[in-house]
């Protein structure tokens, strides 16, 4: 960036500067008050020197609300830049990401998210603290599976997941209730219906505390070790709305068909707490009609319905 | 403007030609598709001319009219985010031309589905389209999906459709079941269409 910027152009809100063959941005930007986007993509930078020191103190940390910087060499977010407090939107498509930092979270006014054509091949569950995420794209990347706390993304219009390497999803993806698109295509997602049949027979620790929590038995602290009484705190509600039965450790991890509206078949992960709560399945139909899978689907065909447009493959 | 007698091999000047020897090509009984696709190619994409068509929706690709030639054809101009990409489709039996105004957009073919579909759709070919290229497609030819695969540039294309069509079916890849779909404009000749 040119020695001076910010001595001439003191008044300055919108910098392109894209395609310059930039590989670095210095203390130039860190005195432009007013500056609220900054367009850099096409450069190189990634190295050391791109973002300039003090970036967390200048004025630009509060002023700067959409930063381009698709198409550089970042192999890693840059600390720095989770000081844009302000920032709405935020691209870093087509660089060498591996991971998202935690830290991404600080960045709590982000609305928009590109984070497209990277290597990335996890999404930390504290992606799902920015309270006011529109639109986040993670396609063409190498994520294997994404995490349940996704779903508190309340705020989430737009998520793009093409061409990474999902089997499933989580179940919880259906509690996104704003979600209108939704990109899955060119992910080797199971098709058929996979039941994992290495049931693990639940220990008599896990039988008793069934017993205690469906029949609430009343205890107290006094009653037990304080091993068991938190042991109990810990059940889990079987996601079979016709059980209604508790779990603790054992449960049969099966991959589910929803189906979308007729259009689309997702495997979800429903964590059950014994395999009789999958009864449609267990009188041997091979195939996977809607007709045999309609008693688990009731909850699913809920959630679906909120969401009405999947963009898919 | 140009008008050869018998070879009829236009060249379109400005997007304001290319609209005036559309309809004229379409006030005729026939229509041959390769004069269509050359002089859609024919036209040298200016932003000048379509920037007014060409509005951008944060979320997903927009269909923006420019004419509707006479109730013959639907010109309009598709614009593509970064990422942004189409479902398979079909074409409900119209011709379909599509012309790179800016950036570049890959098309994916595919064979229709069996009629008891419940495989993976099988990929006929796939090509990346450079800015001025003009395909077509039509439901003989096959099914396609058309995607910005660029995590840095928008693209924008122009698109010819007759007879004009408003629903088309869209597939899914895995297994090749089909849905009727609505399409809508985001804009009709430059002013934003509120739904």
């Amino acid at each position: 960036l040119p020695a001076g910027l910010s001595q001439w152009f003191p008044a300055l809100e919108v910098l392109d500067v894209s395609g310059t063959g930039l590989a670095e941005m210095g203390t130039e930007l860190l005195s432009l008050p007013c500056l609220h986007t900054l367009l850099a993509k096409n450069n190189r930078l990634g190295g050391p020197g791109s973002l300039p020191k003090g970036l967390g103190q200048a004025p630009l940390a509060r002023s700067l609300r959409v930063l381009n910087l698709s198409g550089n060499r970042f192999s890693e977010v840059p600390p720095a830049l989770l000081r844009l407090r302000g920032l709405r939107s935020l691209s870093l498509g087509g660089n060498r990401l591996h991971s998202i930092p935690p830290d991404i979270q600080e960045l709590h006014s982000l609305e928009f998210l590109y984070l497209g054509g990277n290597f990335i091949t996890a999404i930390p569950p504290e992606l799902a603290k920015l309270p006011s995420l529109r639109y986040l794209v993670l396609c063409d990347n190498k994520i294997q599976s994404i995490p349940p706390q996704l779903a508190q993304l309340h705020s989430l219009r737009s998520l793009s997941l093409h061409n990474n390497l999902l089997t499933y999803l989580p179940r919880e993806i259906l509690n996104l209730v704003h979600l209108e698109e939704l990109s899955l295509r060119g992910n080797p997602l199971v098709v058929r219906f996979v039941r994992d049949l290495t049931y693990n027979p639940p220990s008599l620790q896990e039988l008793a505390g069934r017993t205690v929590k469906t029949r609430n038995v009343p205890y107290a602290p006094s009653d037990l070790p304080e091993s068991l009484v938190r042991y109990l705190s810990l059940a889990s509600n079987c996601p079979n709305p016709k059980c209604g039965g508790v779990y603790f450790d054992s449960c049969v991890r099966q991959i589910k068909f929803v189906d979308f509206c007729g259009k689309y078949r997702l495997p979800l992960m429903h964590y059950l707490c014994s395999p009789e709560c999958s009864s449609p399945f267990s009188s041997a139909s091979q195939s996977s009609t809607s007709q045999s899978e309609s008693d688990s689907e009731d909850e699913a065909s809920v959630a679906a319905h909120r969401m009405q447009k999947v963009l898919l493959g | 403007m140009e008008q050869p007698v018998q070879t009829e091999t236009w060249k379109a000047r400005s997007l304001e030609e290319l609209v005036r020897i559309l309809h004229q090509i379409f006030a005729e009984d026939k229509v041959s598709v390769e004069e269509v696709q050359a002089l859609m190619e024919s036209y040298e994409s200016n932003p000048e001319e379509w920037l007014q068509y060409a509005k951008f929706d944060q979320y997903r690709y927009t269909r923006n009219l420019v004419d509707n030639g006479n109730g013959k054809f639907n010109l309009m101009i598709l614009c593509w985010g970064e990422g942004h990409g189409s479902s398979i489709h079909d074409h409900t039996d119209s011709h379909c031309f599509m012309k790179i105004l800016q950036g570049n957009l890959k098309e994916t073919l595919f064979e229709w589905p069996e009629k008891k579909g419940n495989g993976e759709m099988t990929k006929k070919s796939e090509r990346v389209l450079r800015e001025n290229q003009c395909a077509y497609i039509n439901d003989s030819i096959g099914l396609h999906r058309v995607e910005n695969i660029s995590h840095t540039e928008p693209a924008v294309s122009l698109h010819l459709y007759s007879p004009p069509f408003d629903t088309c079916n869209t597939f899914d890849q895995r297994t090749g079941h089909k849905h009727k779909v609505t399409m809508t404009f985001y804009s009709q000749f430059g002013e934003r269409t509120v739904c």
